[in-house]
């Protein structure tokens, strides 16, 4: 853990020009947090609060693009064609490429976030910021069970993305309106990036809009410990405990369950771990930063950090009642057996 | 200074966009829909028809459309479309497209060649995007 920070701290003074307060940690965050004489500082029974609703859009993307080399942090000037770059890669108004291509591209901007077309304050080129490559750690050789699992699973997107889906179980959770970004860690996608936080002694809440659950995160206190459920007991969300480090809420959480795609990249739910790490920074923004660690799947843990943007009391959150099922389940599949019928399949 | 993917010039659409799709991969819910699966890119269409009803419903909008045939005859498409949540955050209700609306969809068709299609781009006869005016709303500013 001690080397992880010192990592860190290689980071920030690298890019000790740029606007951060992030993980790195302690020391920076202890330095941005709000000052507790300020309305927003505290709540009525003295913790720091983070409550409001929040946008996490951005096109930072999580992985360096290996085209910016080893740079981490852009100059206004670089950002600036950064950004240009990826809202041109990222705009769903473009038609070229082709028809495939045209298809995937629905539906243009007007149904999307426009804040996803901005890159971070901070000019970062990628979310993650340990390790200092900016990449997600390489993976540890998998056992042949879970290598026959990633097969399989390939083999049920390869299905799907041909138009041939065999049954509802080739779809993957957020297509199903399972799980979709409310499932940590929270990463940007291209709409509803919203999350609202709500307070009360002794608990947090995180309510994401997309798409129906909340997380309701019990904290400790010196003496008053929530331990983690049993190792038996697996839920979609996995099972969150928090606590106070300073200012930065620290949530850890365990127990998600085995089904594909509940947690990240196909990792091992046994041994998979993720803590987020919430910081107040002024009145309309947070950081917000996860570890992700799973021995069993990277060579090393690794973190990103994402600012969050307080939004305008007036932008409030809307219902998110996911109804993919009602037309589209049966529309791929009724698809699917038309293609088969026709010999397009394989 | 300039960053080493400036000195590449044009390629960064090419090499710079692969990279920038594989970086963004890795996020799992880039894109919760692959349209392709659903909607057929060989089958490209151009409707103009009058909107009867709009369902705003997650994760996507429906609106239905009265196509008239060349024979006079009118067929009813279902236009898939995105999320309303985000047109209801740039200040557009439920009475913004009103029936009896003309409308032009330039989409994909549904790959069981029912009358579904994916409406690509919507815009009115007069050529502006449905919604415009939209850029001014709340999800511009930040």
């Amino acid at each position: 853990m001690k080397r992880q920070l010192l990592v860190s701290f290689g980071i920030l003074a690298a890019v000790s020009m740029a606007p951060l307060a992030g993980q790195a940690q302690k020391k920076v965050a202890a330095k941005t947090s709000a000052p507790k004489n300020v309305p927003y500082a505290r709540t009525p029974w003295g913790d720091p609060d983070l409550q409001g609703v929040w946008n996490d859009a951005t096109s930072t993307p999580l992985q360096r693009p290996n085209a910016v080399g080893a740079k981490d942090v852009l100059s206004d000037d670089e950002a600036a064609e950064f950004q240009d770059q990826l809202k041109n890669n990222l705009s769903r108004d473009r038609r070229d490429g082709g028809a495939e291509a045209d298809v995937n591209r629905a539906y243009n901007e007007h149904w999307m976030d426009s804040r996803r077309l901005k890159i971070t304050s901070d000019h970062r080129t990628s979310l993650i910021v340990d390790p200092p490559d900016g990449r997600i750690p390489p993976l540890v050789p998998l056992s042949p069970e879970r290598q026959k699992a990633a097969a399989l699973r390939a083999a049920a997107n390869t299905r799907f993305n041909a138009g041939l889906p065999e049954s509802y179980r080739d779809f993957t959770l957020p297509v199903r309106c399972i799980i979709r970004t409310d499932s940590p860690p929270y990463l940007p996608i291209i709409y509803n990036n919203d999350f609202q936080i709500f307070q009360s002694p002794g608990f947090v809440v995180i309510n994401p809009e997309m798409i129906h659950s909340a997380r309701i995160i019990p904290i400790d206190k010196p003496g008053e410990k929530h331990p983690h459920l049993g190792k038996n007991l697996r839920q979609w969300l996995g099972d969150s405990r928090g606590h106070w480090d300073g200012d930065t809420l620290v949530v850890e959480t365990t127990n998600f369950r085995p089904d594909d795609g509940v947690v990240f990249m196909g990792a091992d739910p046994e041994t998979y771990r993720i803590t987020e790490r919430f910081t107040r920074v002024d009145a309309t923004s947070l950081n917000y930063e996860f570890t992700i660690e799973d021995p069993h799947t990277w060579t090393r843990p690794w973190t990103a950090r994402i600012p969050w943007s307080k939004i305008d009391p007036a932008e409030q959150m809307y219902e998110y009642a996911c109804h993919e099922d009602n037309y589209d389940m049966g529309h791929f599949l009724i698809g699917a057996r038309e293609r088969e019928r026709k010999g397009e399949a394989k | 200074m300039k960053l080493p993917y400036t000195k590449l010039g044009v390629r960064w659409t090419g090499a710079m966009g692969a990279a920038l799709l594989l970086a963004m991969a890795a996020a799992p819910v880039q894109a919760h829909h692959a349209f392709a699966a659903e909607f057929d890119a060989k089958k490209p269409v151009k409707l103009r028809g009058t909107v009867t009803k709009m369902e705003w419903i997650n994760p996507h909008a429906w609106i239905y459309i009265d196509v008239k045939q060349p024979d006079n005859t009118v067929v009813e498409w279902m236009i898939e479309a995105g999320t309303p949540n985000t047109l209801l955050r740039r200040g557009f209700t439920k009475d913004t497209l009103k029936p009896g609306t003309e409308i032009l969809v330039d989409g994909y068709q549904s790959k069981d060649g029912s009358l579904r299609a994916n409406g690509r781009d919507l815009t009115l006869p007069n050529g502006q995007t449905l919604f415009l005016g939209s850029t001014d709303g709340p999800d511009q500013k930040k």
